[in-house]
């Protein structure tokens, strides 16, 4: 069997309507995503028991298990576990966006602990007290840290999005694995679809070395 | 700028067991450790006047450190009892919690630190007016405009909206002098300030000091510079293993120490020279 | 909740867990060795005078790394055979795919690690008279390894988990078993907790000991 890139080009709506469901996923749970994990790291710093241990198992529930199995778990078990039917865009949308709140709340944690105690000093030597501190001291420098590491967590998530892929949703993934099914030509769909993703995160991931050493290098250290 | 010249005076001393007195600031067997065994002050008793400027030498350890940490209120002591302008403000004996018991006599300590503590996501000027602003409630014009003048005061008008990361280090750690000034402290701590200072960035910073002595801030300060420290000093105190070991005026100190322990140290110290 | 929780169906299928546990640990262990071993090689190159040598090799780091894990594992399952005209059986193909995968990752840690080593070492090797490949065997290598091993068991965790993906091509490793337990059994509740608890029992020992790993590292940096 010959190899033929061409036949990849007159596919390319349907790899695009694929490619558009993918962004369309990977946008919406990333900022829901990155919402959830910056209140999850503040609650993480509660000093009450009861709040700061059930969030740290949560983190370390999502980061220790495969997403695969929290994506089939949110897809099969949920609707038998509430009894109701959930359609599966939700279901997908969801299991996505609690394991982008699991890794953005690191990201924020380590930004916050990345902040140096001099500043903390600073504080104190200045007079500035608590909730003055925390909204203009802490909190900027913690989100300024944060944005190179969150850029990267949604990198990673566009990629893991793929597995949605594998209940049955169309995304870039799944329609690419479709037609070469169909035109029994995995090389070059396969290939296609992956030059697809990567012509998506290469750049994004190349902006977060810019934004970690222009805009850090000025506000940050 | 032309270095004041400065003769240090000597301090009083009492009469009834010969050591210098002032009540401006009473250090009386301050006790602190870190646990473990590591005593960092040792019943350590100590005065200072509104006049003096301290200069507190010692090796590494000996809770030079801690002491301006202490006064500052960012750690605590587990014994003994500091007072400053008179009243207590210290309590470290069992049950009290050995931090500052006035917050409004901690405002009047200001604090210099070794590493550039310039919050480096706000400009010269924000770093400047976020205090008064925020704690003693100036209005931002109000603020901005007591920001030109003190920077004017140490040359650096032009720096006013200049981001932290655009200053060289000297420049950086004398944002951080103005930015303590700004909030009219009685006492100016200053911990290494020129130690992570590349030489010649050193007396840029030490001269602002100077102009600080000269209009008569009461301060202590923790130096390895000890050719700057008998420039500075009205007394010079060597402490060692938590406790002070000598005090006195700083040709005395340097040139005839009385105790060995000293001796010892500025001979290590001082040959360098 | 009206659900009865029912794991007696489980007992019938010990055997079944227990062939994909080991499949699902075969592919981790492997993949890790040969990412680790490999790893490092990959960002010597990465580092070379050499532009034709540097190019390729950086290309192959981001070309891993920008693309999702479940597609390079398809693409050599359906591509590879095709490519090549060869037959490869399905868990060398996925220690391939899953190895090669973590290989990249693992250069860029391994990166960070040698350029962390200070100029001066680098230098006194010089000095000393130490050929190229003895200082990079003897200095570079044990420091590089040292500030770069929490990173490296961290995504040898991640390979654990990525290594579930075979079971979309039908490779009976852990996740495979428990999809086909569940389908069968229709108890997906009890079959796919029991398996996510499996992952996290194997991952959290070694996140935890990476945390401590950190901690004394960070300490032994304040001194």
């Amino acid at each position: 069997m010959q190899i033929d890139f061409m036949v990849v080009f007159s596919y390319w709506q349907v790899l695009a309507k694929g490619l558009a469901l993918t962004l369309a996923f990977t946008v919406t749970c990333a900022i829901l995503g990155s919402l959830g994990g910056f209140f999850l790291s503040l609650l993480r710093l509660s000093k009450n028991r009861f709040v700061s241990v059930p969030t740290g198992l949560y983190v370390e529930l999502f980061r220790g298990t495969p997403l695969l199995i929290q994506l089939f778990w949110i897809f099969f078990c949920l609707p038998v576990v509430f009894g109701i039917s959930v359609p599966p865009f939700v279901s997908v949308a969801l299991a996505l966006t609690l394991y982008m709140t699991a890794i953005t709340s690191e990201t924020f944690r380590g930004a916050l602990k990345s902040i140096p105690s001099e500043q903390h000093d600073a504080c104190v030597a200045l007079g500035v007290a608590r909730w003055n501190k925390v909204l203009y001291v802490i909190f900027p420098q913690a989100l300024l840290r944060a944005v190179p590491p969150l850029l990267s967590n949604v990198v990673s998530l566009f990629k893991e999005s793929a597995l949605i892929s594998s209940v049955g949703i169309a995304d870039l993934m799944f329609v690419g694995q479709n037609i070469s099914n169909s035109t029994a030509r995995p090389v070059e769909f396969l290939t296609a679809v992956a030059v697809i993703y990567f012509l998506v995160a290469f750049p994004l991931t190349r902006l977060v070395g810019v934004v970690e050493s222009r805009m850090l290098r000025r506000y940050a250290y | 700028m032309t270095v004041p010249h400065l003769v240090a005076s000597t301090p009083p001393v009492s009469l009834v067991d010969n050591k210098p007195c002032g009540d401006f600031i009473q250090l009386r067997d301050v006790y602190k450790s870190y646990g473990e065994g590591l005593v960092v002050m040792d019943r350590l008793s100590l005065d200072m006047r509104a006049d003096d400027r301290l200069v507190i030498i010692g090796p590494s350890g000996s809770g030079k450190s801690s002491l301006l940490r202490v006064m500052m209120g960012l750690e605590s002591i587990q014994g003994g009892t500091i007072s400053f302008q008179g009243k207590p403000y210290i309590d470290g004996q069992p049950g009290k919690h050995g931090k500052p018991l006035d917050t409004r006599l901690q405002t009047q300590v200001g604090m210099v630190f070794q590493h550039y503590t310039l919050f480096p996501h706000l400009s010269v000027l924000g770093n400047l007016i976020l205090a008064p602003m925020k704690v003693h409630g100036l209005s931002k014009a109000q603020a901005t405009e007591k920001a030109r003048l003190f920077l004017a005061r140490l040359g650096l008008e032009s720096k006013l909206h200049a981001w932290p990361s655009q200053l060289s280090g000297g420049q950086k750690q004398r944002v951080a002098i103005a930015r303590a000034l700004m909030l009219e402290p009685k006492l100016m701590l200053f911990d290494e300030v020129t130690s992570a200072l590349d030489p010649e960035m050193v007396i840029e910073v030490q001269n602002v000091m100077l102009q600080l002595a000269e209009e008569k801030m009461a301060m202590i300060i923790v130096t390895h510079d000890m050719h700057f420290a008998r420039h500075i000093a009205t007394r010079v105190v060597f402490c060692a293993n938590g406790k002070v070991v000598e005090q006195g005026p700083p040709e005395q100190i340097f040139t005839s120490p009385k105790e060995p322990r000293t001796r010892e140290f500025l001979q290590k110290v001082l040959h360098l020279d | 909740m009206n659900y009865q929780f029912d794991f007696h169906f489980l007992t019938g299928n010990w055997g079944l867990l227990w062939d994909g546990l080991k499949v699902t640990l075969e592919l981790a262990l492997i993949s890790n060795v040969v990412g680790v071993v490999l790893g490092f090689g990959l960002c010597l190159l990465t580092l070379s005078r050499w532009f034709f040598i540097r190019w390729p090799a950086q290309l192959f780091i981001e070309f891993f790394r920008c693309t999702p894990a479940l597609l390079q594992i398809v693409w050599f399952f359906y591509c590879v055979p095709m490519l090549f005209d060869v037959f490869i059986g399905p868990i060398t193909m996925g220690v391939l795919a899953l190895g090669l995968n973590l290989t990249a990752f693992n250069a860029e840690a391994y990166r960070a690690g040698v350029q962390a080593v200070p100029r001066e070492h680098l230098d006194a090797c010089v000095a000393l008279g130490l050929r190229p490949w003895q200082r990079t065997l003897y200095v570079i290598l044990p420091q590089a390894l040292r500030t770069a091993l929490p990173v490296l068991m961290t995504n040898g965790i991640s390979i654990l988990q990525q290594s579930a993906l075979v079971a979309i091509v039908a490779v009976a490793d852990l996740m495979y078993v428990g999809k086909s337990i569940a389908t069968e059994a229709y108890r997906p509740l009890e079959t796919y907790s029991l398996i996510a608890l499996i992952y996290l029992a194997l991952s959290l020992p070694i996140a935890q000991f990476v945390q401590w790993l950190e901690r004394r590292q960070d300490s032994a940096m304040a001194r």
